[in-house]
């Protein structure tokens, strides 16, 4: 297979996924709602009562908005566009039809990753933008990040919504239920990961959390507990852990879609 | 569009459309299809006939990699599967129980999704395929639209972009009206004897088989009972025999009893039924006059002399009810 034929492969399932009106809208609402929220929240906060709330913008609305976005309703999001670029095929029933094409089964795996990377990626710059917008609209004088924090936020925001969004291809290739693997996930990003993360009885073993892994290259301090980064690791081992989790479930979503029947 | 394009050539292999040796596929302990001998002709419409659960579904499935042989070989165009299933589903067209679709694309950006995944070439093909099957002035609405027999369409549709040497559909006709199983009947025609195509239809419609294609193979309970041209399906081991009508039924049986080319004559509703004798088999038109003559030179008046027609649809009984026999035969291939 050329790279003219995988492009145009991950062009395909780019439109399914745009196409997909109901996951795509609910995936927009979950990636820039909060982001929103957070800043008219605020805005309202500081106009009611100026000296017990502090303007809207600056560096400190920006970490918390950073948090928002890329641990807690972004990683949601990319979930959602993640296990309908894993199942969207054997729920629609054609992936049979792309099997008799004679293409290998892993080549239309393969094109899954990238287009739901894609779909992910453009919301959670239209998020990020928002946050940027929101920070430097409502600064009133406070500090704002410079121009490095910002690439590094950017690029923790792709991290963090990317890694969870090639996971849930991943696994919805794996259970090619469109339900079970939304449950599961969201199941396991909102409450499993946070509560185990919190557990310190687990010891070292919490560094194996994929949430603890992104939590390490944040740009900007979390804070402890819930999503924040609870464990401190390593940059090696957050290194590891990322590609574990990554290689894991690609190996999963690829050999379960090489070896089912169609 | 045509099968015989240079590229089809390069990639067409030597052989028959399909070939299967000795392929079994178990569930467990049941076996689904055993041991089954097959073989397509090229250029052929070939109608695999069975009742609902003899193993149609399963053999085209596996013929197409979707499901993998318990045992036995096959190949598709020449290319043996699966060990090169990408080179010999490169120029097949498949649809497989119903054809299915992304419903929140419209048929032409469904059209697209496999023409992506087939190859660049494939893209100039969208436009001609929806024209062939009547779909183009509707082919930007979305599937969710269609009626089942447009879905049906769209999916002959989908199979024509790979502009195949061998198009493989199971139960085609499902929700076409009237109208459209004519159209149908006739496109697939037209893409054998035109195209040079060869059309593998599954079916449990004997009708529809004998109508369409010229080849049938008669499977059930995962077994081919019988493979072979259809008129030798549909004549089978039966007797060549005659419906002859004469003026003088009574004097004319005293002379065709006295026939070495009649084996048997009996009275029926219909006038004389005269079973020919083995010898006169071998050359069954001059028999036929044969008897003709011997009724004429007796000064018997004949107003008829027509030929039974053996029915795929009494052959097909026939064979399925002496499943206990378990014997594939061979006719005429």
């Amino acid at each position: 297979m050329n790279a003219t034929i995988a492009a145009q492969m991950t062009g395909a399932d780019i439109l399914k996924l745009r196409k997909k009106r109901g996951i795509l809208t609910w995936s927009l609402v979950l990636a820039l709602g909060p982001v929103v929220i957070y800043f008219v929240a605020a805005v309202i906060e500081h106009a009611s009562d100026p000296g017990k709330y502090g303007p809207a913008g600056g560096l400190q609305n920006f970490s918390d908005g950073l948090r928002v976005i890329t641990l807690l309703f972004g990683p949601l999001a990319a979930l959602l566009v993640g296990v309908e670029a894993g199942s969207g095929d054997h729920s629609a029933g054609v992936f049979r039809d792309l099997v008799v094409t004679g293409r290998s089964r892993l080549a239309l795996f393969a094109a899954r990753v990238p287009a739901a990377l894609a779909v992910t990626f453009a919301m959670m710059i239209g998020a990020y933008a928002l946050l940027l917008i929101g920070t430097f609209a409502f600064a009133a004088g406070l500090p704002t990040p410079g121009g490095a924090l910002i690439l590094n936020g950017l690029g923790f925001t792709l991290l963090g919504t990317g890694m969870l969004c090639v996971v849930a291809v991943g696994f919805a290739s794996l259970t090619t239920s469109k339900p079970a693997a939304i449950i599961a996930l969201i199941a396991w990003q909102i409450v499993a990961s946070p509560v185990l993360a919190n557990i310190k009885g687990l010891g070292s073993s919490r560094e194996g959390l994929l949430s603890q892994a992104i939590a390490h290259f944040s740009p900007v301090h979390l804070g402890e507990g819930g999503h924040g980064a609870s464990v401190v690791l390593s940059g090696g081992t957050a290194f590891v852990v990322l590609v574990a989790w990554l290689a894991l479930f690609l190996a999963l979503g690829a050999w379960r879609t090489s070896t089912m029947d169609a | 569009m045509s099968a015989s394009d240079d590229g089809s050539k390069a990639q067409a292999g030597d052989g028959p459309a399909v070939q299967t040796t000795g392929l079994t596929k178990r569930f467990g302990e049941r076996k689904a299809i055993d041991s089954v001998d097959l073989q397509v002709p090229r250029g052929s419409a070939f109608g695999f006939l069975g009742p609902n659960g003899a193993g149609k579904t399963t053999m085209i499935r596996m013929l197409l990699g979707l499901t993998k042989a318990s045992a036995g070989s096959m190949s598709v165009l020449g290319r043996p599967v699966p060990s090169q299933r990408s080179a010999a589903l490169a120029r097949v067209g498949a649809i497989v129980e119903e054809p299915r679709f992304h419903p929140q694309l419209s048929g032409r950006e469904n059209l697209r999704i496999v023409a992506a995944v087939r190859g660049p070439e494939t893209y100039e093909r969208i436009a001609p395929a929806l024209r062939r099957v009547g779909l183009s002035e509707r082919a930007d609405e979305r599937v969710k639209k269609y009626s089942l027999g447009m879905r049906q369409r769209l999916g002959v549709a989908r199979c024509l972009l790979a502009d195949p040497l061998l198009l493989i559909l199971d139960e085609p006709t499902n929700g076409l009206d009237p109208g459209g199983i004519q159209e149908f009947r006739e496109m697939i025609r037209a893409m054998v004897e035109q195209e040079g195509r060869t059309v593998f239809i599954s079916s449990h419609l004997l009708d529809e088989v004998e109508k369409i294609c010229d080849h049938a193979a008669i499977v059930d309970r995962g077994k081919v009972l019988m493979q072979g041209a259809i008129a030798d399906l549909a004549a089978g081991g039966t007797r060549h025999e005659l419906i002859v009508g004469v003026d003088d039924p009574l004097r004319a049986l005293d002379v065709l009893q006295g026939s070495s080319s009649v084996r048997q004559a009996q009275r029926s509703d219909e006038g004389l039924r005269v079973t020919l004798s083995e010898r006169a088999e071998a050359s069954h038109t001059d028999s036929a006059a044969a008897v003709n003559a011997a009724l004429v030179e007796a000064g018997l008046a004949v107003s008829r002399l027509e030929p039974v027609r053996q029915s795929l649809e009494k052959r097909f009984l026939e064979v399925t009810s002496r499943l206990s026999d378990s014997t594939v035969e061979e006719v005429g291939a």
